[in-house]
């Protein structure tokens, strides 16, 4: 049904560019004598990832080199292969849409600072919940100690959601919510909280990043055996497609992969792969790829190096066009257009000196919204690193983004940087180095194969080790951590100091509800979900039965543990 | 007789360990590698570990340093307990060190339940290294003067 | 008897890992602990698990132990990885699929790495063996890499070898086929629900009965299994092959022979590290110079190293 993927050309590296006479006469007459008397302040320059040699000039020889043409390597907006954007007029109909990370405590805190987000002009809400939560756990279970409502929300069952969603709806564009390995119990519990307050789920968007592939890529928050937890993703997917269209059922969020150090070139391969298997997952289930396609949207991040991020923007959604067309056969625009979030990453940002992480954010917003930023775009707040956010980095987050779209002029144009040099040169092979990986990573099977085998994990973790010595060892400057060191070193760091009490409330919560709930209905409700998980049938409707009868998120999750058992994988170490 | 000592390289062995729900692997990864570039054996016991089964593993692999990684707030609880657990079944020689996320105001009570070293996060790998094999030039010297 | 000798033979585990530890380092305090233990040798059944990287290796090990207890034996592991060439460390990581019998008394899991050896061994892999041995570890595991003709240690070693293979590997299926396939008492076809499974299987019986052309009557006919050991699948089919097994060298007397043949292999290698040693302290190390700069050729060297002991054995 699909074709292998490659059959897509992968344009071949080629040999070094040669410079025209004149470009090679400036070097020898002009710039060689310059450097001999002023020697370069790098040896090698690198970009930052890839670390790939960064030329002192790019000219229209590199693009020859590189064998670019306008046509089919960048086409125009709106048009395949979309490299210029899949909006016909960029952003200048409609800005992206703004938004940043919420989500902490139970559900009243939660909503009570959803609340000041929206009146700070943010339109998107992301719901992170607790670590218990995405593990699978209730609060009072032995295992969570201590982590209650720390990193998120913390969900035990449909009442603590009913409190969260003390919101103004109308305000609200969308909604993402994060909740990987137990997703159809969070689906579950959203959609039968929306029911319970009245809510049009027509009237804004849901976003289940529904994402457990790449939690056991490098996250690590995950339950079921691999096999299982795609089988389980697909489900919510299917169960969205087929009933709540206008909302999206799967986020591929390759932002996580760059915490782990993903370069651009595995980010696009490995988030692509794992796309695919979704995809051929959702497809075996008796959908085509033009209804199933379109509802794919990816979470990209940027770090600091301006020009591969922007060059990987551009790269991200020619690849995704090309393999739609050429591998599954997809003619629909919306099926070949990527859908996109953008955001700029915290892994730039820096414990030292808080306050350069707002330029920071600044220039890493710039170089999104001269990508590409896509349909909407996250700030991360500038002391994300160490604390929860405080109101003023929530408003100043914002504003960055509205400084970015009014007052610089980057969005009123449609993607301005087309045509230079360097960055057609770079867009050109890391697009060309993606399709190679993504080839190698299918010949091995996909990206299920990938992730058993440790493949993306052993790839991963020598990033990690490699990127960890250039900072060590000097070879990547960083303000604040090796290279302009303020004397008060390293800031104290302020742990969320969550009260215990916090944590305490929730357990006597959740014990209180298991008692005052009609516990004989839950079983039976259980039950079902187990007889689901055996027989192959879609988990997303007996989970909902469940929810209303208030069965917490720990037992439907064990319900699924009982059938699927628990996964132990072979790389926890990533890199071993 | 005369005193004999070890007549090879030993090389360092080093327990690493996540305790709690955290899953960030990222630091526990890079202070692995550096430890086995700087020639030391590192055994990785996993993520979601407990105290009890790192202090297990920490006796049946002969471990002299134990190293704990935690990026979630549990350590005043679990740490201690490590630490205990390792006293009580005999191993209290074995090194204890952390890393992490952890605030300096905690430092004198895990200081005080027997760990040694705490290393917060961003600390240059090779000052670990060198905290290490200082230590454990120290241990070696000590050891050949008790023969 | 030493303190340490008297524990590992109680069983302690503090000891015992204490013990592998001194002859991991050759330090010469293990060597008296084993003179002590040795004795309470020779029980333990010692089984290899080898087969290349990605294989499942360590899960289904994971597996048998749970089976072996499950017959209330108590089971050792030794799992060995490659150590680096270049900076003598490694990443120890294989405990992290055995993590369900962290808490079992009945349990005994050491990670070890090769320190040098391309055996896909350790030189203390075979004593540790012997210290888990005489602890009381009825069934000591050995769980290796092995890739080809050169990971072979494993066999000598061991009493029953286990090979897993994994579908669609390729390359490395047919570089294990030169060496290991030969020797393997039970193969096993790990990861059996994937892709390629089929193939796998025709081929690997193809080379079994190759191999069983030349096989004598009565000699043990390696068993084929398939097993998904991430699902639990396999392991009551695989410790029924080895408790086989195991019933056959006891049968045959087989058991008792490869343990007399390791300890001969054993006393070779000593006597040989010790002879050559005391040959090279005094004399043998301006020799040794001499050799070095090519101002003697090695052969007529080694002649002259040797002719005291020559002399000395003629006379006696």
């Amino acid at each position: 049904m699909s074709r292998p993927v490659d059959r897509i050309a992968v344009v071949p590296q080629g040999p070094p560019a040669r410079a025209t006479d004149e470009a090679q006469r400036w070097d020898r007459e002009t710039r060689t004598p310059f450097v001999a008397a002023h020697p370069e302040r790098r040896q090698p320059f690198l970009t930052q990832a890839l670390k790939w040699p960064i030329q002192p000039l790019y000219t229209p020889a590199d693009l020859e080199a590189a064998g670019f043409d306008y046509r089919q390597d960048l086409g125009f907006p709106g048009e395949y292969p979309f490299t210029r954007g899949t909006q016909p007029n960029g952003h200048r109909s409609d800005l992206w849409t703004m938004s940043q990370v919420t989500g902490f405590g139970k559900g009243e805190d939660w909503a009570k600072r959803a609340r000041y987000m929206l009146d700070q002009g943010l339109q998107g809400l992301i719901l992170e919940h607790d670590l218990p939560t995405t593990n699978g756990y209730d609060s009072d279970h032995p295992l969570v100690e201590g982590e209650v409502g720390r990193a998120g929300m913390a969900l035990d069952s449909l009442e603590d959601l009913e409190r969260a969603f003390d919101l103004p709806f109308e305000k609200l564009r969308y909604l993402m919510s994060v909740c990987n390995a137990p997703q159809p119990v969070n689906l579950a519990m959203i959609i039968a909280a929306l029911e319970k307050k009245g809510v049009d789920p027509r009237r804004f968007v849901l976003h289940i990043v529904n994402g457990i592939l790449i939690e056991y890529t490098c996250v690590g928050r995950y339950i079921y055996p691999p096999v299982h937890g795609l089988r389980i993703a697909t489900d919510c997917i299917e169960y969205l497609i087929r009933n709540h269209p206008n909302w999206a059922p799967i986020s591929i969020i390759s932002a996580q992969l760059q915490p782990a150090k993903a370069n651009p070139v595995q980010e696009i391969a490995f988030s692509m792969a794992i796309a695919m298997a979704y995809l051929d997952a959702t497809l075996a289930r008796g959908l085509d790829i033009d209804t199933v396609a379109p509802y794919f949207h990816f979470v990209i991040n940027v770090d600091m190096d301006f020009f591969e991020g922007i060059c990987k923007l551009r790269a991200y959604r020619k690849v995704w066009a090309q393999l739609m067309k050429e591998r599954y056969g997809a003619s629909r625009p919306a099926a070949l257009k990527i859908r996109m979030m953008t955001s700029p990453t915290t892994i730039a940002l820096t414990l030292q000196q808080p306050l350069n992480n707002i330029g920071r954010l600044a220039i890493m917003a710039t170089a999104c919204a001269l990508g590409g930023a896509g349909e909407a775009m996250t700030t991360p707040l500038h002391d994300e690193a160490h604390a929860l956010p405080a109101e003023e980095a929530i408003r100043v987050g914002a504003a960055l983004q509205h400084i970015v779209a009014h007052e610089t002029g980057v969005a009123d144009t449609i993607d301005p940087l087309a045509g230079s040099y360097y960055v057609e040169t770079l867009t050109k092979r890391i697009e060309s180095a993606a399709h190679a990986e993504i080839v190698k990573i299918m010949q091995m099977g996909g990206a299920l194969a990938a992730i058993e085998s440790g493949y993306f994990q052993r790839a991963l973790g020598r990033e990690q080790y490699e990127r960890n010595k250039d900072v060590e060892e000097g070879r990547r400057k960083w303000v604040g951590v090796n290279h302009l060191v303020a004397p008060e070193q390293k800031r104290q760091i302020e742990i969320f100091r969550a009260d215990n009490r916090m944590e305490e409330e929730q357990v006597a919560r959740v014990r209180a509800l298991r008692a005052r709930r009609d516990n004989a209905a839950v079983a039976a409700a259980l039950e079902a979900v187990r007889a689901a998980a055996r027989s192959g049938a879609n988990l997303v409707p007996p989970c909902l039965a469940a929810v209303k009868l208030y069965a917490t998120h720990g037992e439907l999750c064990d319900a699924m543990r009982d059938v699927f058992g628990v996964h132990t994988p072979d790389s926890q170490l990533t890199g071993v | 007789m005369k005193a004999v000592s070890p007549v090879s390289v030993r090389p360092l062995r080093v327990l690493l360990a996540k305790l709690g729900m955290d899953t960030h692997t990222v630091g526990i990864t890079v202070v692995a590698h550096a430890l086995r570039e700087a020639g030391m054996e590192v055994i990785f016991t996993g993520l979601k570990q407990t105290p009890e089964a790192v202090a297990s593993a920490a006796i049946q692999e002969d471990v002299d340093v134990v190293g704990i990684s935690s990026l979630s707030a549990g350590h005043t609880r679990s740490l201690p307990r490590l630490a205990r657990l390792l006293r009580e079944q005999g191993s209290g020689e074995k090194l204890l060190v952390a890393g992490g996320v952890i605030p300096q105001e905690d430092l004198p009570l895990l200081h005080e339940a027997g760990f040694a070293r705490i290393f917060t996060m961003g600390t240059d790998t090779r000052e670990i290294v060198a905290y290490l094999r200082e230590w454990w030039a120290q241990r070696l010297a000590a050891e050949a003067h008790k023969q | 008897m030493t303190d340490v000798a008297a524990e590992v033979l109680a069983g302690k585990v503090a000891a015992g890992a204490r013990a592998i530890r001194w002859l991991d380092d050759r330090d010469p305090r293990g060597r008296a602990v084993l003179r002590e233990i040795f004795a309470a040798t020779g029980r333990a059944h010692i089984v290899g698990v080898t087969g290349p990287p990605g294989a499942g290796k360590s899960t289904l090990v994971d597996l048998l132990v749970t089976e072996e207890r499950r017959r209330g034996r108590r089971v050792g592991v030794l799992a060995v990885d490659p150590t680096s060439p270049y900076t003598g460390g490694a990443i120890l990581g294989d405990r992290v699929r055995m993590g369900r019998h962290a808490l079992d008394a009945g349990v005994f899991i050491r990670s070890m790495g090769t320190r040098g050896e391309s055996g896909g061994l350790s030189r203390a892999t075979y004593d540790a063996c012997l210290v888990l041995d005489a602890m009381g570890y009825e069934v000591v595991i050995v769980e290796t890499v092995g890739v080809g003709q050169e990971e072979i240690d494993i066999v000598a070693l061991a009493h029953t070898t286990v090979i897993v293979a994994v579908p669609g590997l390729g390359d490395e299926v047919q570089a294990m086929k030169a060496g290991l396939m030969e020797a393997g008492e039970i193969l096993v076809i790990n990861k059996a629900d994937r892709e390629g499974y089929e193939q796998t299987r025709r081929h690997l019986e193809l080379l079994l009965h190759l191999r069983g052309s030349n096989r004598p009557a009565g000699a043990w006919e390696p068993r084929l299994l398939a097993a998904v050991a991430t699902r639990g699948e396999g392991g009551a089919e695989l410790i029924a092959a080895l408790d086989a097994h195991r019933a056959y060298l006891d049968a045959s007397g087989e058991f008792a022979r490869q343990a007399g043949r390791r300890s001969e292999q054993q006393f070779l290698a000593l006597a040989r590290a010790a002879t050559l040693s005391a040959l090279l302290e005094g004399a043998g190390a301006p020799l040794l110079q001499q050799v070095r700069a090519r101002s003697i050729d090695p052969y007529s060297a080694a002649e002259l190293l040797t002719a005291p002991l020559r002399a000395q054995a003629r006379r006696s």
